[in-house]
């Protein structure tokens, strides 16, 4: 299988590559266009940046804080259901699977249009948006995680009696969860990021500014923000794998 | 009393473990069942809790039809029955006292047991069957930090806080040494004598057996081929059991 | 009996984080002005809207619109992750601290994190202005990205292999390249195959979205059609979309299960 893999592969990316249609004459004429993006760099508006995005940068940050612990914590349960190893079940066990694995066919900026339409413009649908971004990437890993847990603990409480559930909180639940803290931590990296974005589409947050200051291709404002969000990023990130080193 | 009555048991895949095994086990009985791996000594052992629910036949445990129970009847069945694990099966991260706690499980509510709000006499249970073996000291340390033989004695601590009428023991000292392996037969024997508990051990080290049993039951393939007093068994009558002569990793050897 | 004390640690880390996360949930939705009520009424808005898209529109209209640009996803997450792929081997082997010099490797290694703290959209903004709208900047967007994950990725697996082979190697006269060759690239194709088809799977995703800022794709249209109300071609473009994904991570998780599985049985 493997030797037509290649191949396959290989003409499916030329014919990717001309789908996309580049062409090299209207790229030579674009690339004079770059002095668009790179002047306004020698001349970044820091004060206006700082006045208007701290405020949005903070809102981002409390959309990614709170949809990542609801998502998160929503998602725990759920995945003990979704795994062959808790949940005996049949068919409740495929339903909370395919539940999980069709959430996570939904991009999060779709998830973010859907509710700006259902419950408004504003940081809420971001919310929304991405508490289902985190119980999709939680479902599937610790459901997988779950699938390979040491079953005698929970073989010992079941033995002595135990209903199901206090057999699952007892005896399976504890061995996850390292695993769970740092899966936790890692979405909510995913989350910081993400909810920069969902501004684009109305759902609060730095993106928002983001996107009206783009339509007037203000890029010496547009630049101090991006650079003010990859300090966000990059500090959110480092703190967060100082934290994951020392819990684990 | 435990009674098997025509018990059998076949494995999905056509591996017959259990072929019409009848027997009865009197209250405050000490039993050690030998035979090869395979035999079906771990497979009769479950039969008694139903963790393994026989083809053919029933079990009767204290005149309750364990086979035959409901899920709701089965868990209080379970509750009268300690079962102890040749891999101790604790919960690695918890503490001693929180593994000991899940002896108790069954009586009291999900909701309490989740939130970790123990009432007083199920704390005093469980630090009083740590201290049955010794090991109350160590009640706040994790699970993995002890050395096999203590996680055997925290198993035990287990089941004794169910306070149950039965003791189960699935090859508890088969990845132990020679001392300890003896100091935790100690500890089966003990109880067995002074709280009247039935005890049923696998074993699979012959003087094991021959030092700490009062009835001997021998399996092979699945049959019942001996049952009968430990003193008087004899080397012939062993090597029925495990159908050839006797190896010295049929022996778990003297304490060094 | 001398019952033990319970630890001060054990008590205080279980509390702390719980009071933590407590906090930190309250904060951020009262910053935001969210209350639980608005979670209790959500629900029944997110029907209205779901039920406002069925039936969806699976007129010949709809799929000729649709369709080309969902395709226009697929070709964009795919050559962006060739993009990805090709960039990043060489790369990852830079950053590998066990293969090039520490400098070397460190360094990097921050450009590999620099490149990754960009979303592609932001990513596809600054590319607008000169590829200008179409397909062509969605595809740079996430090719770049792409290297940036792929590349601390595989500088990962690089860096966690076996270095049994490398000494043989190395001992039987082979020069560096050999032990590259031959040692470590064996090692690390499975891992890192799979890690490719694995971005191919988030790029999609990625993708679909880029048509939001005209980067191509199939997110121009989904909120074309929000926003024109069109609630029932939404639907098929959602719809559309979820089955392409479904689709392609079936396949995609298939051959990675199969491309791990032959290694183990090698092994």
């Amino acid at each position: 299988m493997s030797l037509l893999g290649y191949p396959f592969a290989i003409i499916f990316s030329v014919f990717s590559f001309f789908q996309i249609g580049f062409n090299l004459e209207d790229f030579k004429r674009n690339l004079a266009n770059r002095r668009i993006v790179t002047d306004p760099l020698f001349n970044p508006k820091w004060e206006w940046a700082i006045e208007n995005a701290s405020q949005a940068l903070l809102e981002t940050i409390q959309i990614a804080i709170l949809a990542s612990i609801l998502g998160c914590f929503i998602a725990l349960p759920l995945s003990f259901y979704a795994s062959r190893a808790t949940n005996q079940t049949t068919i409740t066990y495929y339903i909370y699977k395919s539940f999980l694995n069709f959430i996570r066919t939904i991009p999060d900026l779709f998830w973010a249009m859907l509710f700006t339409v259902a419950v408004g413009i504003g940081p809420f649908a971001g919310v929304l948006a991405l508490i289902m971004f985190s119980m999709a990437i939680m479902g599937k890993l610790l459901s997988e995680t779950i699938d390979s847990i040491d079953l005698g603990p929970l073989e010992a409480a079941k033995a002595s009696g135990a209903k199901h559930n206090q057999a699952v909180f007892s005896s399976a639940l504890p061995q996850i969860l390292p695993n769970f803290t740092a899966y936790f931590l890692y979405i909510f990296e995913l989350c910081i990021r993400a909810s920069v974005i969902l501004g684009l589409v109305g759902a609060g947050g730095v993106g928002r500014i983001i996107e009206t200051q783009r339509i007037f291709l203000r890029f010496d404002r547009i630049t101090p923000i991006i650079v003010l969000i990859l300090i966000a990023v990059i500090a959110i990130e480092q703190f967060s794998v100082w934290l994951r080193r020392k819990i684990l | 009393m435990i009674e098997f009555k025509n018990i059998s048991v076949t494995y999905p895949g056509g591996v017959k473990a259990l072929n019409n095994v009848s027997l009865e086990i009197t209250e405050g009985d000490f039993v050690i069942i030998v035979g090869m791996s395979g035999a079906g000594k771990s497979t009769l052992l479950r039969t008694i809790n139903n963790l393994v629910k026989p083809t053919e036949g029933e079990v009767i445990v204290n005149s309750k039809n364990v086979t035959k129970a409901s899920k709701k009847e089965l868990k209080a069945i379970r509750s009268d029955i300690g079962m102890i694990f040749q891999t101790f099966n604790l919960v690695n991260r918890s503490s001693v006292l929180k593994n000991v706690l899940t002896g108790r499980l069954s009586q009291v509510s999900t909701l309490r047991s989740i939130f970790g709000l123990w009432p007083k006499e199920d704390k005093e249970i469980a630090f009083e069957s740590l201290n049955k073996v010794e090991i109350l000291e160590k009640a706040y340390v994790r699970g993995s930090n002890l050395s096999g033989g203590q996680q055997q004695r925290v198993g035990i601590a287990r089941a004794l806080a169910q306070k149950p009428k039965v003791m189960l023991a699935d090859e508890p000292v088969a990845s132990l040494d020679p001392i300890t392996s003896r100091v935790v037969m100690k500890y089966l024997k003990q109880i067995n004598q002074e709280l009247g508990i039935t005890t049923i051990v696998n074993l699979h080290f012959l003087d094991l057996a021959k030092e700490f049993g009062e009835r001997l039951i021998g399996l092979k393939d699945g049959q019942l081929v001996y049952d009968g007093k430990v003193n008087d068994v004899s080397d012939q009558d062993f090597e029925n059991i495990y159908g050839r002569a006797i190896k010295s990793s049929d022996l778990l050897g003297e304490e060094d | 009996m001398n019952i033990p004390k319970q630890p001060f640690n054990q008590k205080i880390l279980k509390y702390t984080i719980t009071v933590l996360i407590v906090i930190g949930s309250i904060w951020s939705a009262s910053g935001l002005e969210i209350t639980p009520e608005r979670f209790l009424t959500a629900p029944s808005k997110v029907w209205i809207l779901i039920s406002a898209m069925f039936p969806i529109d699976l007129s010949e209209e709809a799929f000729s619109r649709i369709v080309p640009k969902v395709g226009e996803s697929l070709f964009i997450a795919w050559a962006g992750t060739v993009i990805g792929a090709i960039f990043s081997f060489p790369v990852s082997f830079l950053a590998a601290n066990n293969v090039a010099i520490n400098m070397v490797s460190r360094v990097t290694k921050q450009i590999l994190n620099i490149i990754r703290a960009f979303p592609e959209l932001i990513l596809a903004f600054v590319f607008l202005p000169i590829t200008g709208l179409g397909p062509l900047t969605g595809t740079l967007a996430v090719g770049i990205h792409s290297i940036g994950t792929l590349g601390k990725l595989s500088s990962e697996v690089i860096e966690g292999i076996d270095e049994g082979p490398l000494e043989s190697i190395k001992s039987s006269g082979g020069s560096k390249i050999n032990e590259l060759l031959f040692g470590v690239v064996p090692q690390v194709m499975p891992t890192i195959t799979s890690y490719w088809l694995y971005r191919f799977e988030i790029n999609l995703r990625a993708s679909a979205v880029l048509g939001v800022v005209g980067a191509g794709g199939v997110g121009a249209e989904l909120i074309n059609q929000l926003r024109f109300r069109d609630f029932p071609r939404a639907g098929t473009v959602l719809v559309v979309t979820i089955l392409m994904v479904l689709i392609v991570d079936t396949i995609s998780a298939a051959i990675r299960r199969r491309i791990i599985k032959g290694r183990e049985i090698k092994v």
